[in-house]
């Protein structure tokens, strides 16, 4: 009775935090919030979500069964199958989903202030994005690891399956150009960026030279002789950009750039893995969890203000320079990771349900790395809002809006209803070591100066900021270049897996010929996007980011309609609203994006608005937007004939795989069909709640 | 057994550094008398495992 008393005190007690920390956030008047107030309302949300909600789903809407074997006990293989500490398996689940996407999309978000995104992004992984994660890991798992396609097409139907598969290869072409684009805006002109990541490449042929001949397998030591390398390319690329002879040779343009990403996405997606994707994942994840880590101390010790208002006028107005559209869809599609994406359910189904020990850890592991991709998110927002919005806006609007001159800059972020002095914008730049920081659109660069000034906090104070800065660049662009290579082969291989079903060689996958074509099919498709958004006239970030989102969300929508299936088929119809509402909003964010995007009669929202009316300057001799030339003009044409045409079969696959699967709801509701569910029997599980085998122990009392 | 070394064998744990190890325990176990993958086969069967698999990451 007493323990019960103080169990439920303690969590009281967090409520009471949590509360306390979100009313700050709401009311206070002051003139800016501390991010401390942030951080602890989003810790107590989540310690409650995850005591309270993810436990509810886990015992009362999947009954996870722990005397059940999982897949990894039954078909322990010591390989794909093998039942994983749930501590490491976390850490793998966890750095399989953090990507580059909860760190860009908070950035671009904050354009509407910081509360918008901030309650989207921990309601959003609370009702949403955890529930999505936990609930297909979990059935997958009962599965034995079928992916998110096969469980589609198994339980809602072959038209549920296509879409599934069409929707997962647009994704990868649309992501891959969205964050291609992030790199590129972030390197061009900066010569220490461009030498610091140029290194990797030498720095990860020697680690996959080392990893293969000289000693197999020995991850640890080589990943930490290749973070060391990675230490010394960032000071030389201080070097190269300040004291050197070099500067100018290191300095590229964007569209230098892209070319050299085009290429080499090709040649890394043709090579053998060993050769430059193995170790520069590697290296990558150690950068990642080591840089999230050290944001997470430095804001805890730092705890700065937030700059940012509570909500900007463009959150009610939607004409904001960083993404077009009001509050409603925009900030959540905007933000995806770190509140829910799809793109998680191709990782929890498939690799991770085949590495659990026990079925209740999908709790920790589904609920728990996503709570974690979110807390990422939030960390994020805070890097950002807390820089001045006015060197925020001068970093994020269109290069076209912003002009090439500080002057310029100061007058354009004026005109957003900001105030920042051409001198505070100059001084910005030197602090980080770069020649200007206005336009650099993307999210990358934004993150990297908000990271700068609360890294130097802790470590090294203003003379290190534009270390630091580097530092912040170096860890975003390795990654995303790891998600570019690990994308670009992902997607030749589904493109040689399509192709194959029509003519055969194409279907092995080491077929070099097929290798190939396969290859430059995927990387010309991105290259296409990340070349016309590097050249958009309008900006590409803008334009591309909300397809990036609404791809995202498709993918959601697919999982969360094939969770919901199943729910119905276990006979939980009356928990189905667990995944069903989700679904829902998630529908509704996305359709209406949609819609506005399509159907919109405002230029600056509407794709095909924007080409009517760039159609009809061109016809007048005239000049579109921040056109400069009649060439732009056709750009203009061409970028929003194709966005709009993507966007309308995005909607199209976003409702048929609802109306097929809202036929199999009402079939089985009805009891007119049998549900037919592919799950895995039951069979006993001999391993304890430590995955230790229980067989040289006492039995335990039965019925337990 | 001190934090230093708990946290060490984590990281060998969760870099898959001992993976190899682990197999052979599995192997021997499930198919005795077949010839296990030497360490070196054991990684690259792994690797293209890995990277040829769709969904093995986020964004």
């Amino acid at each position: 009775m007493g323990n019960s008393i103080r169990r439920y005190g303690v969590w009281l007690g967090v409520a009471l935090v949590g509360a306390i920390c979100w009313g700050v956030l709401a009311l206070s008047r002051g003139e800016t919030v501390n991010a401390g107030w942030l951080l602890f309302a989003a810790i107590a949300s989540y310690a409650i979500a995850y005591r309270f909600y993810a436990r509810f789903i886990q015992k009362k809407v999947l009954e996870t069964d722990d005397s059940r074997a999982t897949p990894a006990e039954r078909l322990n293989n010591g390989r794909d199958f093998e039942p994983m500490d749930r501590r490491v398996l976390f850490g793998h689940h966890f750095a399989a989903i953090a990507g580059a996407g909860p760190l860009v999309g908070p950035v671009l978000a904050a354009q509407m202030g910081f509360l918008p995104g901030t309650v989207w992004i921990i309601v959003g992984v609370i009702l949403a994005g955890g529930v999505q994660d936990m609930t297909t890991l979990f059935f997958s798992m009962r599965r034995d690891g079928k992916t998110l396609g096969q469980m589609a097409r198994e339980e809602i139907g072959p038209v549920g399956g296509v879409a599934a598969l069409v929707a997962v290869l647009s994704i990868m072409v649309i992501l891959l150009a969205v964050l291609a684009l992030v790199v590129v805006l972030a390197l061009a002109e900066s010569p220490w960026g461009s030498f610091s990541i140029a290194m990797t490449l030498p720095i990860a042929l020697l680690m996959g030279v080392y990893l293969r001949f000289l000693r197999p397998g020995r991850v640890l030591e080589v990943s930490i002789i290749g973070v060391g390398l990675l230490f010394l390319a960032i000071i030389g690329g201080g070097w190269i950009a300040e004291s050197s002879p070099y500067a100018d040779f290191w300095t590229f343009s964007p569209n230098q750039i892209v070319f050299a990403l085009i290429a080499y996405g090709f040649i890394a997606s043709v090579l053998p893995v060993w050769v430059l994707l193995a170790p520069r994942d590697y290296l990558s994840t150690f950068m990642k969890i080591g840089t999230i880590l050290l944001l997470a101390v430095g804001i805890m010790f730092t705890l700065p203000a937030i700059q940012m208002p509570r909500a900007t006028e463009f959150a009610a107005t939607g004409a904001g320079p960083v993404f077009a559209g009001p509050l409603f869809p925009f900030v959540f599609i905007t933000i995806a990771c770190g509140a829910l994406s799809g793109f998680h359910a191709l990782v929890a189904s498939g690799t991770t349900p085949k590495l659990i020990q026990k079925e209740s850890q999908i709790r920790l592991i589904g609920y728990g790395a996503m709570l974690m991709e979110s807390f990422v998110a939030v960390m994020a927002i805070i890097a950002a809002t807390t820089l001045d919005p006015g060197v925020y806006f001068a970093m994020n609007a269109p290069a076209s809006v912003l002009g090439d001159t500080v002057q310029s800059a100061s007058q354009a972020v004026n005109g957003f209803g900001f105030t920042v002095t051409p001198d505070v914008l100059q001084a910005t730049a030197n602090n980080v070591g770069e020649e200007s920081i206005i336009g650099r659109t993307g999210g990358a660069p934004t993150l990297a100066v908000g990271m700068s000034q609360i890294f130097s906090g802790i470590i090294g104070g203003p003379a290190l900021q534009a270390f630091w800065y580097h530092f912040a660049i170096m860890f975003e662009a390795l990654f995303i270049l790891t998600t570019v290579d690990a994308g670009t082969r992902v997607g030749r291989f589904m493109i040689q897996d399509m192709i194959g079903n029509v003519y055969r060689p194409f279907a092995n996958p080491s077929w070099l010929p097929g290798n190939l074509v396969a290859s430059a099919l995927i990387v010309g498709a991105w290259g296409y996007f990340l070349y016309a958004g590097v050249n958009d006239p309008l900006g590409g970030i803008n334009q591309l980011f909300p397809l990036f989102g609404i791809a995202n969300q498709l993918l959601a929508a697919v999982a969360l309609t094939v969770g919901t299936t199943i729910l119905i088929k276990m006979g939980k119809l009356r928990y189905a609203w667990v995944t069903a509402l989700p679904l829902a909003w998630d529908v509704a964010v996305t359709l209406t994006a949609s819609w506005m995007k399509i159907f919109s009669p405002e230029p600056t929202l509407g794709f095909f608005a924007q080409r009517s009316a760039a159609q009809e300057a061109l016809a007048n001799g005239e000049l579109y937007g921040t056109a400069q030339s009649a060439d732009d003009v056709r750009q203009i044409i061409t970028n929003s004939t194709v966005d709009g045409i993507l966007s309308i079969l995005f909607a199209l696959l976003i409702i048929i795989v609802i109306v097929d699967a809202v036929r199999v709801w009402f079939g089985l509701i009805r009891g007119g069909q049998q549900p037919e569910m592919s799950e895995a029997p039951w069979e006993e599980s001999r391993l304890d709640s430590e995955g230790e085998p229980v067989d040289e122990r006492e039995p335990v009392g039965a019925g337990s | 057994m001190n934090p230093l070394r708990e946290i060490w064998e984590y990281l060998k744990e969760i870099s898959g550094e001992n993976a190899y190890d682990k197999y052979l325990v599995v192997h021997s176990a499930t198919h005795p008398g077949r010839r296990p993958m030497n360490r070196n086969e054991f990684y690259r069967w792994r690797q293209n495992e890995k990277y040829n698999n769709p969904g093995s990451r986020c964004p």
